[in-house]
């Protein structure tokens, strides 16, 4: 058995769909591209093009406004259709740029040229990080080049290369280190140059025995660089968990990852530092997967950001005969969102489209009792909150005690004590609204207390 | 793709265990426990158990149609509670009493508080003392195919020897579930699989252990507690009743807290109160103390827990799941536990118990023969009588130990025996009696009286025992020689009788040697 942090849960991997489909590209046929300019944590970005103006694949569509931001690459050549509110994956109107795709993917000058890494100054990695508009591509999106940049870069001392993929049904980043474990290497070892005392780790959980063998091959005589597989169990790859196992701390959520000397990166990340560093090639397109039971072929695509749903399921052989797709997520079923259409764009930290036959929360509503008090979700919460208190405490609108007494404001909501609940009480749910309205009250109040 | 799909929040799956199933594996882990009683006591166990069973189901049925609520009696738990009340019942319980308790339980502990998760007590437990209040003498007949007699609790109180082996394997006399074996099977199968929390079954066994060990009087003595442990709903309540979801904390540390208080409060009910049924009330007092636990004892998450993992800078340490998993202890505790019950290792430890009793009858021996020195045994004697009732018109009596006392020049001063009268009210009465040498009794001191308070426990009193001293006749009359008191007669009998023997056995069998 391999190393694992405490509590967690068993969800059915459900990875056996599309496991063993490998990565091939897909370019949608030429028609309207949607980028939405908030794709990451922050600002949203600036559009720098207007309606008419032509662009080429590679070519920036939106600067980023400040610092916590990035920027948006076009993922494909034509002309600029509009900049106006389209409809997101979040299921909210939101200002894109639309591109009229001319389906001919004419690169801008220079994409994909071997660039000079040997000698290349810190500040540059981090110029061409921040000018390829990478966010993190495990599912926040957090902008890439604010992370590589903590106060104190000589006290990190993990570089943790996020491999788990724990999100039951996806496979993309599996087949990702399948097929392109030197690619990730690349990027590790340059984004490893920013710190000068750290180690690297890269994190794979014990289902993807392929994916070992290959990233242990890749950085066979690589300095500071390490594989570590670890017991499968949710939420392995949450960003806590691994720290937990790899640098054996455990960490309030007011402190960041940087903060206990640790840098997380999804492997995705790691290879698109690599492919924007010494390859010239900014962040538009990356691995996702397309699964679930209702799905024809599920498959694992590289797919350019803009792309709609709706066109990588018809690149699936679409929806499978004679089933009855209930739900459609992005993402996997414990961290992924419902959507209520498939003709939305994907954007650079989609890394699924899950399409199920059957939909379990409709069945766990109707099976829902009273809370039995029996402290499984206590027993699994991987950050050892008593989440059945904490339901309790919102139920008497106690939020005093929510927060002090039972640190409701470290739930990170991985969902882990919904799925476990035997009474199926939509714990997660209570937990996440919960802490947008105690945050947004701090947040009055503070205004308030300054006028 | 035109069809509706669902909107709502993740996550987006359920894991397969739910109410009813739970519900369902705890049936499943009182399943052997509820065999074994059922073979053990017979055919109207198993009425007892379904009476039970189909009320508490029905009960809450006909609530949940009454008061339109979801259909709850589905889910199990009315199931639960009936069985486990009619695993604290004896077999020979009359049937109106588990359905009577079954419906109270129900319908009064959980509906009236708003059903499943909300009663603040156990059930089950609350519908055994509601019984054992209401109708307590239906409740305290215990019996094996209708003999009746003493359950090995009650035998313990009265400080004789009991055999474990027989209370382990369940074929002792006591509850339908006393069945140690098929308790433990499922309680740690239960716990194995993390369905019933360790922290709360093995802090009572420890609480009660310890506390037992340390003020129960017989210090550490294995076969003295583990008589105590397989007596009175011990297993029963630490694994079953007290790991009750909805009655026990949330945190580890609250969890701890709880479970070491039912096991303190049931050593001390039981060392200190009358009644043999100290763990169900230990378990209700200490279920009322839960949402206060629940409100003060709270874990931490792990990063503000003082032993949280700290910044280090070597590796992590290896991780708790290398751990033997519970499944292979839990198995092999029962296998151990299985063997050292069935080589009967634990009868070895009969003789300390009687070493303490010895003790006891000494001290005896001295308060009616205050002018002996010294005494010396006629143990041949006794065990000439080969255990055996002694003579015939004394009812159920047995000689226990005969002595001859002498002064210091060691002459005869008298002569000590301790008999025993099965046909006390509420089990033995056990007395030492002193002769002197002209044959008048110098007094009489019991060394074991567990009457009702108030009633047969007068016996033990001066204005009682007396009368008996400076009398000489050969047999004593009830009424003529000795007034008994009102109300008591099967115990003041007991006791003449008693008497009756022992100057009996005196005369005939010890004077003139």
């Amino acid at each position: 058995m391999n190393i694992t942090f405490r509590g967690g849960v068993h969800p059915k991997g459900r990875k056996e769909l599309s496991r063993n489909a490998t990565l091939h590209r897909f370019d949608p046929p030429p028609g309207e591209m949607v980028f939405p300019l908030a794709q990451h944590i922050g600002k949203p970005a600036k559009a720098i093009v207007k309606k008419n103006d032509p662009v080429l694949v590679g070519q920036k569509l939106a600067e980023a406004d400040g610092f916590v931001s990035a920027c948006v690459i076009s993922s494909c050549s034509g002309t600029v259709k509009a900049v106006e509110k389209r409809r997101t994956i979040a299921g909210i109107m939101s200002e894109c740029v639309v591109v009229e795709n001319d389906g001919q993917y004419t690169p801008i000058a220079g994409l994909g040229q071997r660039q000079e890494t040997v000698g290349i100054t810190n500040q540059d990695i981090l110029d061409r990080v921040r000018n390829a508009g990478i966010v993190g591509l495990g599912g926040a999106g957090f902008p890439t080049h604010v992370k590589l940049a903590p106060k104190a870069p000589d006290q990190i001392r993990y570089l943790i290369a996020n491999g788990a993929e724990c999100e039951p049904y996806l496979t993309c980043n599996d087949q990702l280190m399948r097929s392109h474990a030197s690619g990730i290497v690349e990027g590790l070892e340059l984004t490893l140059q920013l710190f000068d005392n750290a180690e690297c780790v890269i994190g794979i959980e014990d289902n993807k025995p392929e994916a070992i063998a290959a990233m242990r091959q890749a950085i066979s005589g690589k300095r500071r660089m390490r594989v570590l597989p670890l017991h499968t169990k949710y939420p392995q790859g949450g960003e806590r968990s691994l720290i937990r196992v790899i640098a054996g701390v455990d960490f309030p959520v007011s402190m960041l990852p940087a903060d206990v000397g640790c840098i997380v990166l999804n492997v995705g990340t790691a290879y698109a530092i690599g492919r924007a560093v010494a390859w010239n090639e900014p962040l538009f397109e990356h691995v996702l997967t397309v699964t679930g039971e209702a799905v024809q072929t599920p498959s694992n695509f590289i797919a350019r950001d803009g792309t709609t749903f709706a066109q990588l399921l018809e690149a699936c052989g679409g929806v499978k005969a004679g089933v009855t797709p209930k739900k459609a997520l992005s993402g996997g079923p414990m961290m992924g969102v419902a959507v209520a259409s498939l003709d939305v764009p994907i954007q650079k930290n989609t890394n699924a489209l899950t399409l199920l036959a059957d939909d379990r929360v409709e069945k766990a509503e109707a099976e829902m009792t009273a809370c039995l008090h029996c402290g499984r979700c206590s027993t699994i919460c991987p950050n050892g909150l008593v989440p059945a208190l904490m339901a309790d405490a919102i139920n008497m609108k106690n939020w005093e005690r929510y927060e002090t007494k039972l640190y409701g404001l470290e739930c990170i909501a991985c969902g882990s004590c919904t799925y476990i609940c035997p009474a199926r009480r939509p714990l997660t749910q209570m937990f996440k609204q919960t802490k947008a309205e105690i945050l947004a009250r701090k947040r009055a109040a503070q205004a308030g207390g300054k006028k | 793709m035109n069809q509706k799909l669902n909107l709502s929040a993740g996550p987006h799956v359920r894991d397969i265990w739910s109410t009813s199933f739970i519900m369902r594996m705890v049936l499943l882990a009182l399943t052997p426990a509820t065999v074994i009683g059922v073979i053990t006591f017979g055919l109207h166990a198993l009425w007892v158990i379904l009476a039970s069973v189909i009320t508490a189901v029905l009960t809450e049925l006909v609530f949940d149609k009454l008061t339109g609520k979801p259909d709850t009696w589905k889910d199990g738990s009315a199931a639960v509670t009936g069985l486990m009340l009619a695993l604290t019942l004896s077999a020979e319980t009359p049937l109106y009493a588990p359905v009577i308790g079954s419906i109270f339980a129900i319908l009064v502990v959980k509906c009236a508080f708003g059903g499943l998760g909300k009663n603040f007590v156990n059930p089950a437990l609350a519908a055994r003392c509601f019984l054992l209040i209401s109708f307590s003498n239906a409740m305290t007949v215990y019996g094996i195919d209708g003999v009746a007699s003493a359950t090995p609790c009650a035998e313990l109180a009265a400080g004789r020897t009991v055999d474990i082996t027989s209370m382990f394997l369940g074929s002792a006399n006591g509850v339908i579930g006393g069945s140690i074996l098929g308790l433990l099977v499922g309680g740690l199968a239960l716990w194995a699989f993390d369905i019933i929390h360790g922290q709360i079954c093995f802090s009572v066994l420890g609480g009660f252990t310890l506390f037992m060990a340390l003020f129960g009087g017989q210090g550490f003595d294995p076969g003295f507690l583990a008589a105590h442990l397989c007596g009175g709903g011990v297993v029963l309540g630490a694994f079953f009743m007290a790991t009750d979801y909805v009655t026990s904390p949330m945190s580890r540390l609250g969890q701890t807290f709880y479970g070491a208080l039912i096991g303190v409060l049931g050593a001390l009910f039981r060392i200190k109160g009358q009644s043999a049924d100290s763990f169900s009330y230990s378990i209700i007092v200490a279920n009322l103390f839960v949402p206060l636990i629940d409100t003060y004892i709270v874990d931490k998450p792990y990063a503000f827990r003082k032993r949280a993992l700290k910044l280090r800078s070597g590796e992590a340490k290896k991780p708790l799941s290398q751990r033997i998993p519970k499944p292979v202890i839990a198995l092999s505790v029962i296998a151990l536990l299985s063997g050292l019950a069935l080589s009967g290792v634990f009868s070895m430890t009969k003789s300390t118990i009687d070493e303490q009793k010895n003790a006891a009858a000494a001290a005896a021996y001295k308060t009616v023969l205050p002018e002996a020195e010294s005494f010396a045994s006629f143990s041949d004697k006794v065990e000439f009588l080969g255990g055996e009732v002694y003579g015939t018109g004394y009812g159920r009596v047995y000689i226990k130990d005969a002595l001859v006392g002498k002064d210091a020049a060691g002459n005869v001063v008298g002569y000590a025996v301790s008999v025993t009268s099965a046909e006390g009210y509420d089990g033995n009465v056990t007395l030492s009696i002193g002769v002197n040498t002209e044959g008048v009794i110098n007094g009489i001191s019991f060394t074991e009286l567990h009457e009702t308070p108030g009633k047969g426990m007068l016996c033990g009193e001066p204005a009682f025992m007396d009368q008996f001293a400076g009398k000489a006749a050969d047999k004593l009359k009830l009424g003529e020689d000795v007034d008994g008191i009102t109300g008591v007669t099967i115990t003041s009998k007991a006791v003449v009788n008693a008497v009756n023997a022992g100057l009996d056995f005196i005369n005939t069998q010890l004077r003139g040697e």
